[in-house]
């Protein structure tokens, strides 16, 4: 019986399936209001999953000097660690499907891996382009990885632990806390459109710059599976930032619980919409001034904000 | 069944990539043009991709010279198959003003099969999309042979 309950967990609900169909909702979603907001009229409901099936029957090509197994596996690893770190995630309910001490940690460092897997992949893949994305892919990840993992802090610091559920929980108990993290939710959003790699800082596959990034060489499966992981990546840290800063589904049992999941997901992804259509790309070393000079610092006041809460409210 | 579902995705994701095989960039400004927010071909699912490896549909303009005729083949061996060759332009269907001159192949079906001729000079954006659509349409409804590559479709009409 235990085993069926995580046979589920993994390959229904919250795992893979889930996460497919919700993902490529969200793409979807990101997609169709980014036409809208430019005055078109978008694509339809059913595309990312038209181009998820058409990706899996064209050809697959392997360059020849790359090494095979890695070209093929990297993807697959990128999926394996989003899709894992879903399970730490409360989604209905105040507890996650898996919890222990200190999972944010785990969480953050398992969305690290798909991008290093990106890295390795536009390295491996022994083309000029891809290497030239993939080295951009690794200089971002210095740019936006530390004001993230800083404004990820001082929630976690507000409610004393770093586990998750345990925070969402403690702004269940207290709501009125919430609202001093609104610079962290700020810098978060902005932080989280550079893990995704969407604009303003989509310079690693800028395709007027460097043809397709990072994933130049990548065709057929491969790259249905690639798609696949960012849109994960999205819903993942939409949880995240819904769990962490929003307080998650407020234990309103599971039918109310996901649909306000549900609600403040897309509300996150409607924000990141807004941000990717106001803004237009960063040249790399702009990204690296910004995210220094304004991004970090303002983490940093978030901090120091959330430690004299704790100090003299809490 | 299978091959249905294949098919649908085929025929409503169209990535497309744009090359120039040394147009007078009419025909190439007219293709941008044609991607823009104002005619929208997203709602056909098309998005413009940088690589010929993510591409489905290779948009040619112009006619083949013998400078581009090396980097065409290798663009079209580098697109994985099932692929789609439209030729965009007058010069690019048959070689158009430029044809029998010294440094020029012809048409690109002189170097590649071509899927779809859209004729105009420059084609206007209308025409592409109408062009394209056809060309989708066509993959919808398999010829016999099921090998729409080699058959060569002549499509669409110059608006101007």
């Amino acid at each position: 019986m235990d085993l069926v309950v995580r046979l589920v967990y993994m390959l229904i609900f919250p795992g893979f399936l889930f996460l497919v169909f919700y993902g490529m909702a969200c793409d979807w979603v990101d997609r169709k209001l980014y036409a809208r907001f430019q005055n078109r009229v978008g694509p339809p409901w059913f595309q990312p999953l038209a181009d998820f099936i058409k990706l899996l029957s064209k050809e697959e090509i392997i360059p020849e000097a790359a090494n095979q197994n890695m070209f093929r596996v990297l993807p697959v690893v990128a999926l394996a660690a989003a899709l894992t770190s879903f399970l730490y995630i409360p989604v209905w309910d105040l507890t996650a499907f898996y919890s222990f001490p200190a999972d944010l940690v785990v969480v953050f460092y398992l969305l690290t891996i798909p991008t290093l897997a990106f890295f390795l992949a536009g390295w491996n893949s022994t083309s000029l382009f891809a290497a030239l994305g993939s080295l951009r892919t690794l200089i971002q990840l210095f740019a936006y990885e530390v004001p993230l993992l800083i404004v990820l802090m001082g929630p976690a610091l507000l409610a004393g632990t770093w586990t998750i559920s345990e925070i969402s929980a403690f702004f269940v108990q207290n709501p009125s806390l919430l609202g001093v993290n609104v610079i962290g939710l700020v810098v978060a959003l902005v932080a989280i459109q550079g893990k995704l790699e969407r604009r303003p800082f989509d310079i690693a596959d800028a395709e007027t710059e460097v043809v397709g990034g990072t994933f130049t060489e990548f065709s057929g499966r491969l790259l249905a599976i690639i798609h696949l992981v960012v849109n994960i990546e999205m819903v993942v840290l939409a949880s995240l930032i819904s769990a962490i800063f929003l307080g998650g589904s407020f234990g309103l049992g599971p039918i109310w619980g996901f649909i306000l999941y549900l609600f403040k997901t897309l509300f996150i992804v409607t924000l990141l919409t807004l941000l990717k259509t106001l803004v237009a790309r960063l040249r790399l070393e702009q990204m690296m001034k910004f995210c220094w000079k304004y991004l970090a610092p303002a983490a940093l006041f978030q901090l120091l904000i959330n430690i004299v809460v704790k100090a003299f409210l809490v | 069944m299978i091959d249905k579902i294949v098919r649908w995705a085929r025929v409503k994701s169209p990535w497309i990539l744009h090359f120039n095989t040394g147009a007078c960039n009419a025909c190439d400004i007219e293709i941008v043009a044609a991607l823009t927010p104002k005619f929208d071909l997203e709602r056909f699912g098309a998005q413009l991709k940088g690589t010929p490896r993510h591409a489905d549909i290779i948009l040619c303009s112009g006619p083949v010279t013998r400078q581009i005729k090396d980097r065409l083949t290798r663009i079209y061996e580098q697109t994985p198959e099932p692929k789609f060759i439209v030729a965009v332009g007058s010069c690019a269907c048959s070689g158009g003003v430029f044809d029998g001159c010294y440094s020029v192949m012809g048409g690109i079906d002189t170097t590649i099969p071509v899927a779809a001729y859209i004729p105009g000079c420059p084609v206007r954006p209308e025409a592409i999309i109408d062009g394209v659509i056809k060309l989708l349409e066509k993959i919808d409804t398999p010829l016999p042979s099921e090998n729409a590559t080699a058959q060569g479709i002549a499509i669409g009409g110059d608006r101007n």
